[in-house]
């Protein structure tokens, strides 16, 4: 679904991502952890499009075609969706009305016909509760005011009305009181299929036990390091980064 | 730019081919002092950033066709949206004439009258006042009884067609609202057509004692069409005053708003919002007079500006001796959509007063672009991501709009223009 082959990226002057591989099939849940400052939120929002980083060399294509030409908008209606790890605060923008558009966005694309503001807040209202988010959440500006919490499952109601394709989620477990953990893993688990892939950016085992990662990764200094399976997460949790470089440089 | 001037033979047979009315002697009087000012130039500081030379040239051009006034039959469908959008009861003027009905309409606790119906002429001191009172077929004075109880909301709908040739009309407006008495008022201006046309207002209100207004003032004429108003408030002690003005078309559109704070515990709230796009330049000038205390004024002016446009406010608050206890505060922010929008903000405050509080700030800022590219990722296109920040940045002004029966026409009225800006105009 998304190949990543030897890109190379850089913000300004400074190079962030060297030469960094990635193939994620359809079905999969991959992991990717690695230190602070090593890469993992370039790499998620150069996938989502963000202008400000300069890819110099390699591609990424995703569904077979290449990714890197298209606008963030067409990424979100062809199935990629970030869950950012700072989601933006819009202060006067509705929270409903973003998500009916983004929703509607993606069905138009689809040739559907859109869904009107009566059933949307009816599955609105079902996905929340799902997620023990309080309805009064949609009539807020997108995010104003949220709590570091309500952000993130702000970004899991947004994933879950949008049911993409390839849902990347920037740290989303981060900043979760228990319960809200459970609760983004089971809207992440009930989105596992077949037809969709899951990359989760995180520092934690914490998550990996509520959502079982087929692949993890580790990322350094902008490229993979090191790739396994579930027990890759658990031997960091005992190890550290370091040991991961030093088998690296051996 | 020099004092450009206007044929003082056209002009003079323009006034004289009027119809004849007692306000004949004002008229002349008025054009006397017109002919020796003038338009207003830059060379003045209050009009440093407004040329006039389109509206001058508009003059030129009607009066060389002879001062022509358009038949208003052509109108009848633009009226009529007006009439179907906003519940009011209307009173129209068709390119600067009173038409039928509007001073028979009976609207009880309401008074309608004609100008000309007044022992008194009407008043030409400030700039364009004179010229307006020369060139005034006539006006409307209306008064609002103490018992005046409104159904709806009354409605100055102004509205001008320059089909073929360049047109100019004067507006001429004073309302009078009485003790006690609650008023709500709503002015729009429009007007269709593709020759070049200007309208100048000069709208007088006074609000007696206790007495409040909800004013809702709606500038949605033709891209191609000009305008300068004057709008002169009165408020004695105790009246409230909830004032929002909106200045959403227009090629040259100049509104001098000046609010007189003459009773203590007045409160007066004026806000406002400019949309421009290519080819528009959109002056506000708000001036307050605090001329006793305690009294409260607040105004907060936005603008969103796109294409190659120039936008002006200047906020004057002048805290009079003797003024103790006042409250006077202004705000204005700018979003600037293009590279090409330009703003001249300036805040005036001069107080001779002592323990007032007063407070003024200015801001000028672009689209968020995380915010712009957080919406961008849940699939809106630029466009309409474009069209929701700035939705939500006027939405604090459409917010306080004092009369909630034309919520939902202005709200659609705003995002009609919004929606050409952020479709043809942020090149
Ligand atoms: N706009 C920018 N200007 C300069 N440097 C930047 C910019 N954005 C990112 N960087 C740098 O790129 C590097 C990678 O940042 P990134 O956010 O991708 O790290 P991360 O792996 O997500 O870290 P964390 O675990 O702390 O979230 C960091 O050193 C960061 O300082
Ligand atoms: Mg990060």
């Amino acid at each position: 679904m998304l190949e990543i082959d030897d890109l190379y990226a850089s913000i300004g002057d400074t190079p962030i991502l060297n030469g960094l591989s990635l193939s994620i099939n359809a079905g999969e849940v991959h992991a990717i952890m690695g230190p602070n400052g090593s890469g993992k939120s370039t790499l998620a929002q150069i996938i989502a499009g963000h202008e400000d980083y300069v890819v110099t060399s390699g591609t990424v294509t995703y569904k077979g075609n290449d990714l890197l030409g298209l606008e963030p908008e067409q990424r979100a209606r062809e199935g990629i969706f970030l869950g950012f790890q700072y989601p933006v605060e819009i202060p006067g923008v509705n929270n409903a009305y973003l998500l009916k558009a983004a929703v509607n966005a993606g069905r138009i694309h689809r040739g559907q016909d859109e869904v009107d503001a009566f059933e949307f807040l009816k599955i609105a209202r079902e996905k929340m509760a799902q997620l023990g988010m309080d309805p009064k959440f949609l009539n807020r500006g997108v995010n104003e005011g949220f709590s570091g919490g309500e952000k993130k499952r702000n970004e899991i109601l947004q994933m879950a009305l949008l049911e993409p394709e390839l849902a990347i989620l920037d740290e989303t477990d981060s900043g979760l009181d228990i319960d809200a953990l459970k609760a983004v893993a089971e809207g992440i688990n009930s989105l596992r299929s077949p037809e969709r892939a899951i990359v989760l950016v995180t520092h934690y085992q914490r998550l990996l036990d509520y959502v079982e990662p087929d692949f993890v990764h580790v990322l350094s200094e902008g490229k993979i390091l090191r790739s396994g399976d579930k027990s890759l997460a658990m031997e960091l949790e005992d190890k550290g980064y370091d040991w991961v470089r030093e088998a690296a440089s051996a | 730019m020099t004092a450009p001037a206007l044929s003082s033979e056209a002009l003079a047979d323009a006034v004289e081919n009027l119809p004849r009315s007692a306000l004949s002697a004002t008229r002349q009087a008025a054009l006397a002092q017109f002919l020796e000012r003038g338009f207003p130039t830059t060379r003045l500081e209050d009009w440093k950033y407004t040329d006039l030379g389109t509206i001058v040239d508009i003059s030129r051009r009607w009066l060389e066709n002879g001062a022509p006034v358009p038949a208003s039959a052509a109108m009848d469908d633009q009226i009529a949206e007006v009439r179907s959008s906003i519940d009011a009861d209307w009173l129209v003027l068709a390119n600067g004439r009173i038409m039928d009905g509007a001073l028979d309409a009976a609207i009880p606790g309401i008074t309608i009258k004609a100008l000309s119906e007044l022992p008194q002429g009407p008043n030409f001191e400030r700039p364009l006042a004179d010229l307006n009172a020369a060139l005034l077929s006539d006006g409307l004075h209306i008064s609002i009884g103490p018992g005046a109880e409104q159904e709806r909301p009354l409605g100055f709908l102004i509205i001008d067609s320059a089909e073929s040739d360049p047109g100019v009309s004067q507006i001429r407006i004073e309302i009078d609202v009485a003790a006690d008495a609650q008023a709500q008022l709503i002015e729009y201006h429009t007007s269709t057509g593709n020759a070049g046309h200007y309208s100048n207002s000069v709208i007088a209100c006074t609000l007696a004692e206790g007495a409040s207004a909800e004013y809702v003032r709606v500038q949605n004429r033709d891209l191609k069409h000009s305008q300068t108003q004057r709008t002169s408030m009165r408020l004695a002690a105790r009246s409230v005053l909830r004032y929002c003005g909106f200045d959403l078309g227009g090629q040259l559109i100049r509104n001098d708003l000046d609010i007189d704070i003459a009773g203590s515990e007045a409160d007066a709230s004026i806000n406002g919002l400019y949309v421009a796009g290519d080819g528009q330049h959109i002056d506000n000038h708000v001036r307050v007079d605090h001329r006793t205390g305690p009294a409260r004024s607040a105004q907060e002016y936005r603008g969103i500006l796109g294409g190659r446009c120039r936008c002006v406010w200047n906020g004057k608050a002048i805290v009079h001796k003797g003024a103790d206890g006042t409250d006077a505060k202004q705000a204005n922010h700018n979003l600037l959509l293009t590279e090409g929008a330009e703003i001249d903000a300036k805040p005036e405050l001069e107080i001779y007063a002592d323990d007032v509080k007063c407070s003024h700030g200015t801001t000028v800022g672009q689209l968020d672009e995380a915010a712009l590219f957080y919406l961008r990722t849940r699939g809106l296109d630029r466009k309409e991501a474009t069209r929701a920040l700035t939705r939500a940045f006027g939405a604090s002004i459409v917010s306080r709009l004092p009369i909630a029966s034309m919520s939902e026409s202005l709200a659609a009225m705003v995002e009609s223009r919004l929606r050409g800006l952020a479709n043809g105009e942020l090149s």
